[in-house]
């Protein structure tokens, strides 16, 4: 059996030593297949930076409290007294003074010029305490200092920066009549906080003809993920009228509108690979019928037609391989850490990057070899089916 | 071994027959029955003295590539007919826009409100012609996820400053009347089932009434139709009046204005105006023309038009590619016959035309048959219920469509063409 | 120029460039053709005979010298007149047929005729004439793929006469041709030549098929060395 395995080998050798006599076709075959694998690629990178950003935002370790039915922290809003009542309930973690660890918070929207656009964007600007910081995983100033409570400053995350004009450390900003200052950069580890401006929780509430209440309450739980305590309060209490769910689980639910663009781009994508399909089709039958002597007179010297299946086959995987390699390689150059922001669930922007895993990069390559193998599957059975004497037919 | 082959060989050729048989019995069908009464041979008689059968005889030889080639065309133009339907509903809220009005917000963002002690004062500016004011209730039917674009307005003045809402007389008098009256869109309307006189409840994801409940119920007055086909029909209208009343906090405030001037003209003056009353005061105003105001909030999404636009280029691309390719292919391995045609006296020219015939009706038909399907893939998009607007594949769309089908087809061509016109005839026959 | 001339080669030249070299086929090569004349080619390859076969089909242009046809130039003439030239004057047979195999026969005798302004019915009266001429009138839906040699042959000689033209050039007409087939076609040539009075050029290697033209030219390294004439 070592006869048919190596017969195998030499005329896939063969195959695939020729093609540079085909150039044309086969780069076209090539360049069809790495367009469809780049779009491919365009669009689960997307996805995967805006769900790394979204996924990054939310700890199971703490607790969000908003106003039943609001879905989001722009709509909702609670009263000081809700505040106090709800930070009471079982559950919570404790300092050392036995107080809870909570974050009162508010959330408001402004305006920004987005530096790729130049046009005017929606930013959040929150309302937060000094104890709030405490309240989110990987929180660090890396450029200048906190705002100082009370005061008109405030700190702006990284991500903004990237997007956003006119937020560097020392500058003034108007938002309506009064002015701001930035006197500090933070960073979230690439979470969606990186998309706000921070400032004193009072100084937004005053400023915004806020009163006395806040829009949403974040609390440490005591044991990761439990938030039964709450909600028990909650359904006992008829004054509390809220939603109580784990970070992570609220920022889950806001990224469900991503899967409309993953659906849209597999859509887009395997469409397209029909069309790239044909192509490789095409290039392979006529591969196949341009070199029907050769073929022919393969086998009429003795080599088996499984050879000649396998070299078709094998000539048209190196093909759409090479193409996918192409498509991943161009979607890499172009997208990878490509830093962009859209519209979330609060119509505000949240800034993300794109990003293509390894992952990412075996699903182009799958959908290249998927096509490399139709497309190769048919024009290698007509090659091993050949009728032998066209290698003795004249003008061949 | 190759007993097995053979005999694979057979059911695989028979199974393939019968699988594709939807796609070439019909055309087989066709061609069996023309034979029988002539009309084939009539027709043939017909197209020869121009050369459009010949080129029609040209590209049938190999039918499985005249297939692919042809499939090709087809996929990259069902994308960019659905693509672009999509894009002209998503532009079509701007386009749609009244160039005679303005939208007037709080300055800071237009989700911070407004007091609505301004609408007298924005009414008596010159030049406004009508003023409506408008909040935005963060309305939802039974299910927070399940969202309905609620505004609570000014019901004396909505249908006249946003005239493209269509009801008739009996039914605006009706809603006006009651003040837990709401009109609906069509398709909001039909994606939940609700008809005039109907009772349904909607319920706020922002505000509640003063026992703590955030559900409102209203009476059904009017399913509302848009003026054109593209316009809008998933907003619901309340009354401001009784949203104020019940709802536990916001006060007397609204959300923004929309103002109606008496003359796109004076736009900018109106504009200057009221932005001017309230300068330095604690609720600072923006005011811009409605189309900017749409175009500005889209855009917030991103540049989503570069984003379709590029997956269209790239279908485009492909298949500029393949088929291309494929014509060069085609006229290379007919060198013989384009020397002998020569010989014939049949001129460069000519033959240059008929090369670009064929790529030309390759285009057509991959291009046509494309264009057709995506009028079905917008129809089946349209027909299930869904936050996308209204997919219209309108003549501009349709035209553009076909004028990149005739560039596509002289672009794949053009090359064979050109190489069929200077071939030589000398070198051409001393190939075969 | 005598009214019986149809073919007059004046001081013919004709070379060309073979990367470095120039080579040079013919030099100052006179040749005259007499209407009604029927004229075999003879000679070893390389001698030039392929390239005088397409001077006289205005497929080449000569290098130097004058060729006149029926009392007009045509070295002159630009590709786009040549092209018209050759449709009006000249018909082809080559030695593989070269029919287009996606035509049946008839639809291939009728391509000529698309080059003229004759109507649909005319076309079609033409073609029938042609067929029964070369005896295939029960073969005209036939596709090349179904006839052999021969027949193709023959229809391939339809073609060249459609459109009534007065010289018939052959490249090797026979070459491909068992001996029985080979002298059926010669035959056909010869009532061509005698009863339509059609002048053919003929190119052969073949002496036995020179021997059915009327007189034969041997043609080495671009000189006509001798000449027979058959009776």
């Amino acid at each position: 059996m070592t006869g048919i395995f190596s017969q195998i080998w030499a005329v896939i050798i063969m195959n695939i030593r020729s093609l540079p006599r085909r150039l044309w076709m086969s780069l076209a075959a090539i360049f069809a297949i790495s367009v469809v694998v780049a779009v491919l690629l365009s669009f689960l990178s997307m996805v995967k930076g805006f769900q790394q950003t979204l996924e990054g935002t939310g700890s199971e370790d703490v607790a969000i409290v908003t106003r039943s039915g609001s879905r989001s922290e722009l709509n909702s809003s609670m009263s000081r007294d809700t505040v106090n009542i709800i930070t009471t309930a079982p559950g919570i973690a404790k300092n050392a003074d036995g107080t809870p660890i909570y974050s009162a918070e508010l959330y408001v929207i402004v305006d920004g010029i987005k530096r790729s656009s130049q046009t005017e964007a929606n930013l959040p600007m929150r309302g937060i305490s000094l104890d709030g910081f405490a309240l989110r995983d990987q929180v660090s100033i890396v450029e200048g200092r906190v705002f100082v409570p009370g005061t008109n400053e405030i700190i702006v995350g990284a991500g903004v920066l990237r997007e956003f004009e006119g937020f560097e450390l020392g500058k003034q900003i108007k938002f309506g009549k009064t002015s701001w200052t930035v006197v500090g950069v933070f960073s979230t580890g690439g979470s969606a906080f990186e998309s706000e401006l921070w400032a004193d929780a009072r100084t937004i509430q005053s400023q915004f003809q806020r009163g006395s209440s806040f829009q949403t309450v974040r609390i440490r739980l005591s044991e990761t993920g439990n938030v039964d305590g709450m909600l028990k309060m909650v359904e006992d209490d008829p004054r509390l009228i809220l939603d109580v769910e784990t970070e992570a689980g609220f920022f889950a639910e806001q990224g469900e509108a991503l899967n409309t663009i993953i659906t849209f781009g597999w859509i887009i994508s395997i469409v397209m690979s029909l069309g790239a399909l044909a192509g490789a089709l095409n290039t392979m039958y006529t591969s196949v019928s341009s070199r029907a002597a050769e073929i022919a007179t393969l086998r009429a010297i003795g080599f088996s037609n499984i050879s000649a299946f396998f070299g078709t086959l094998a000539e048209s995987i190196v093909l759409s391989l090479l193409g996918g390699v192409l498509g991943a390689l161009v979607s890499y150059s172009f997208m990878d850490g490509l830093s962009a922001s859209t519209m979330g669930s609060n119509f505000t922007q949240v800034v993300f990057t794109f990003e293509l895993s390894p992952e990412l990069f075996q699903n182009g390559i799958m959908l290249a070899l998927l096509i490399g193998v139709i497309g190769g599957f048919f024009p290698a059975w007509r090659a091993a089916r050949l009728p032998v004497a066209i290698a003795f037919q004249r003008g061949n | 071994m190759s007993k097995f082959f053979s005999f694979l060989g057979k059911i695989y050729r028979y199974l393939w027959l019968t699988i594709t048989s939807p796609i070439w019995l019909p055309f087989w069908c066709i061609g069996w029955v023309s034979d029988k009464i002539g009309l084939s041979n009539w027709i043939a008689d017909a197209t020869m003295g121009s050369g459009a059968y010949l080129i029609y005889k040209n590209l049938t030889r190999k039918p499985l590539r005249l297939f692919l080639t042809v499939f090709a065309t087809f996929i990259a133009f069902l994308i960019y007919g659905t693509i672009t339907a999509f894009q002209v509903a998503l532009d079509s809220g701007v386009e749609l826009s009244a160039d005679d009005r303005l939208v007037t917000v709080n300055k800071i963002n237009f989700t911070q409100p407004l007091p609505i002690s301004y609408v007298n004062k924005v009414k008596a500016v010159e030049g406004v012609s009508g003023v409506v004011h408008m909040n935005w209730f963060g309305g939802y039917y039974q299910d927070p996820r399940q969202q309905v674009l609620t505004f609570a307005v000014d019901q004396e003045a909505m249908l006249d400053v946003y005239n493209e809402i269509i009801v008739t007389d009996e039914e605006a008098a009706n809603w006006k009347k009651n003040r837990q009256g709401i009109i609906v869109g069509k398709s909001i309307a039909d994606t939940h089932g609700w008809k005039v006189g109907d009772r349904i409840p909607l319920s706020s994801n922002i505000f509640s009434q003063s026992d703590g409940n955030s559900t409102w119920e209203f009476d059904v007055e009017a399913v509302y139709t848009g003026a054109d086909a593209q316009t809008d029909t998933n907003g619901v209208y309340i009354h401001y009046k009784y949203f104020n009343e019940t709802q536990s906090f916001g006060g007397d405030y609204i959300g923004w204005m929309g103002v109606r001037t008496a003359d796109a003209s004076l736009n900018e003056q109106v504009i200057k105006a009221i932005d001017n009353m309230f300068v330095n005061s604690p609720f600072e105003t923006e005011t811009v023309p409605e189309k900017a105001f749409n175009k500005a909030f889209i855009e917030q999404i991103g540049d989503i038009g570069l984003i379709l636009g590029s997956v269209v280029a790239a279908a485009f691309f492909i298949i500029l590619v393949i088929v291309g390719n494929s014509m060069v292919l085609s006229v290379r391995e007919r060198t013989g016959e384009i020397g002998v045609m020569k010989t014939l006296g049949f001129k460069s020219m000519r033959i240059f035309r008929m090369v670009l015939g064929e790529s030309l009706l390759v285009a057509l038909i991959g291009g046509g048959l494309g264009i057709l399907a995506s009028y079905g893939v917008t129809g089946m998009i349209n027909s299930v219920p869904n936050p996308l607007p209204t997919l219209v594949l309108n003549s501009d769309v349709i035209t553009t469509a076909f004028t990149y089908v005739a560039v596509l087809g002289l672009t794949t061509g053009i090359i064979p063409a050109i190489s069929a016109l200077r071939l030589n005839i000398i070198t051409a026959l001393s190939r075969t | 120029m005598t009214n019986e001339t149809l073919y007059d080669l004046r001081a013919v030249e004709k070379s060309f460039v073979k990367g470095k070299e120039r080579i040079t086929v013919f030099d100052q090569l006179d040749m005259s053709i007499k209407k009604g004349d029927f004229l075999a080619i003879m000679g070893p390859s390389g001698s030039g005979k392929t390239t005088l076969l397409n001077l006289l089909g205005g497929v080449d242009q000569p290098t130097g010298g004058e060729v006149w046809f029926d009392d007009a130039r045509v070295d002159t003439l630009s590709e786009t007149q040549l092209a018209q030239w050759r449709a009006n004057n000249v018909g082809f047979i080559f030695q593989f047929y070269n029919l287009m195999p996606m035509l049946n026969a008839a639809r291939n005798i009728e391509l000529p005729l698309l080059l003229t302004n004759l109507s649909k019915k005319q076309r079609k009266k033409s073609i029938e004439t042609a067929l029964e001429l070369v005896g295939l009138a029960d073969r005209s839906k036939h596709m090349p793929s179904e006839m052999s040699g021969g027949q193709q042959q023959r229809v391939a000689i339809a073609r060249a006469i459609i459109s009534d033209p007065k010289l018939l050039l052959c490249d090797e007409p026979t070459g491909d041709l068992d001996r029985k087939t080979a002298d059926e076609i010669l035959e056909m040539l010869q009532l061509l030549n005698r009863e339509f009075g059609k002048t053919i050029v003929m190119v052969t290697h073949d002496p036995s098929a020179a021997k059915f033209a009327k007189r034969t030219l041997h043609l080495d390294k671009g000189e006509f060395v001798e000449e027979d004439l058959v009776s």
